[in-house]
């Protein structure tokens, strides 16, 4: 029976613990991407071999599902004989996968300031760490953060996916109390609400964030 | 005060400049003419670098910029990167799209480079702003940022932005040509009195009557080549070649009304 409110109170408790593992792998994959991305990024910009790989890199990793990514980590690193814990092969996994689109919203900042830009820097004397510092990067940062944001939510979901390979994370803690019980609604209702909350407040962050960089309007 | 010798320049298998040579005396302002794709911006950017060039040396105030000769091996070496942007605070640009910083206003498009670059302290790098923003008409502006600004106050303070860096000569190429007919006035009057004030400046325009007003000499280059200059009267009205001739008459054509 759905709304059964004495289920609801024991559930919560359980779904909240579960979130923190779900809090802890999207923020910990996020923190990563923003500086695997950026170094997968920089590579791309490169000319030689280095782009080569990070090109294919990208490509590879967007165009795979998630879940076999994980599975490949996962039992990849187990047949090799030593067994990563199913929490390290699931962040993996999503930094992996992540890593290569964070790359190209980077890419995408850095493509949309103008050679204009670097050449008015460079009329004025400044020096490329000057350039980068005061002109570059301030206008790729504020162009990045939409993109961003959506990525962290994004991740945010992903990470729901490691209840594949046994991590005690929200989903795999409703998908337990859905097996024990025939109250199905109410546990996935409020596994929603619950990644609702955390969405919208990667959500918020980023407008905030995106407001206070905001010079174009 | 800028000494050009002997400039070439190719961009794949096309001469852009063909052996360009041009001084330009302290306090003297040289107007570039030319037809189209004659070689003035690439000239321009040459002077500071922005283009890289096979042929020829800069020099400002005996200075080079760019490449120096190294006179054992008889040979140019390009500067480093660090001597070059020491070397180009010397000399300004101005760009026919402005390119101000866009996530700055006013103020800090035009203290940017002079406290991050010279070191100069906030405080009397701002005083300077502020005096220079004023003399391009625009103190009611300092904290406005460049997409609030029209065009031509955009590039009054591309203008300050420039001078902030005192510079001992300032390029223009082409600074009203992405203007509105009505804002171009304004840009103009602001280098007028810059002339006015001694700066030495190389002036790229379309604009006849304006070259003739602020010009000390007029050059007219086509084909990638200085093909003639002198005084402004003289080099408008009794042209010596017919290359200048014939640009003449298009001109005049094209704006008779
Ligand atoms: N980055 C570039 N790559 C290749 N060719 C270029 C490049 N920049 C300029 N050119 C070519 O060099 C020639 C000279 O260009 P430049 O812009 O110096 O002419 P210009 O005299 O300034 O013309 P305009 O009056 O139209 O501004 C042109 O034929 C142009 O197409
Ligand atoms: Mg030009």
């Amino acid at each position: 029976m759905p709304f059964d409110l004495h289920f609801i109170a024991r559930l919560i408790p359980a779904l909240i613990e579960g979130a923190e593992v779900t809090v802890e792998l999207a923020i910990l994959t996020f923190a990563i991407c923003l500086v695997w991305g950026l170094i997968v990024a920089l590579a791309n910009s490169t000319r030689g071999p280095l782009s080569w790989f990070a090109g294919a890199y990208v490509q590879i990793v967007r165009n795979t599902p998630l879940l076999i990514q994980m599975y490949i980590v996962y039992f990849g690193f187990s047949m090799a004989g030593f067994g990563l814990s199913g929490f390290a092969s699931g962040l993996l996994a999503l930094c992996i996968q992540n890593g290569g689109y964070v790359a190209e919203i980077y890419r995408g900042g850095l493509q949309a300031v103008s050679t204009r830009q670097y050449e008015a820097g460079r009329a004025l004397g400044m020096r490329r760490w000057t350039l980068y510092t005061v002109v570059i990067i301030p206008q790729v940062v504020a162009r990045i953060v939409p993109p961003m944001t959506n990525q962290a939510i994004s991740i945010t979901k992903d990470t729901s996916q490691v209840a594949a390979i046994a991590v005690m994370d929200m989903m795999k803690v409703a998908q337990v109390w859905v097996e024990s019980s025939a109250n199905t609604y109410d546990v996935f209702l409020g596994v929603a609400i619950i990644y609702l909350v955390l969405t919208s407040v990667a959500s918020v962050a980023g407008k905030l964030f995106e407001r206070r960089l905001a010079f174009a309007q | 005060m800028l000494e050009v010798a002997d400039v070439s320049k190719r961009f794949g298998t096309l001469e852009v400049l063909r052996g360009v040579s041009l001084s330009v005396a302290p306090g003297e302002v040289v107007v570039v003419i030319g037809p189209s794709g004659s070689g003035k911006t690439t000239l321009l950017r040459c002077i500071n670098l922005l283009e890289d060039y096979e042929r020829g040396t800069v020099t400002v105030d005996g200075d080079p910029i760019g490449y120096r000769l190294d006179r054992r091996a008889g040979q140019r070496v390009r500067m480093s990167e660090r001597e070059i942007a020491a070397a180009r605070e010397n000399v300004g640009m101005v760009f026919q799209s402005f390119n101000l910083f866009p996530h700055m206003n006013a103020l800090q498009n035009v203290m940017a480079a002079p406290v991050r670059v010279k070191g100069i302290p906030r405080a009397r790098a701002e005083a300077r702003a502020r005096e220079l923003l004023t003399m391009v008409g625009l103190s009611d502006k300092v904290a406005e940022y460049p997409v609030r600004l029209s065009g031509g106050q955009q590039q009054r303070v591309a203008i300050a932005r420039a001078l902030a860096m005192d510079p001992k000569i300032m390029l223009f190429d082409e600074v009203t040509s992405a203007l509105d007919p009505e804002l171009v006035g304004e840009v103009l009057a602001a280098m007028q009195q810059l002339a006015r004030a001694g700066m030495t400046m190389v002036v790229v325009t379309h604009e006849m009557s304006f070259a003739r007003d602020i010009a000390d000499r007029i050059v007219f280059m086509d084909d990638g080549l200085v093909v003639e200059q002198g005084k402004p009267d003289q080099l408008l009205f009794s042209p010596a070649t017919d290359r200048v001739r014939a640009f003449l008459k298009r001109y005049n054509d094209r704006y008779r009304i």
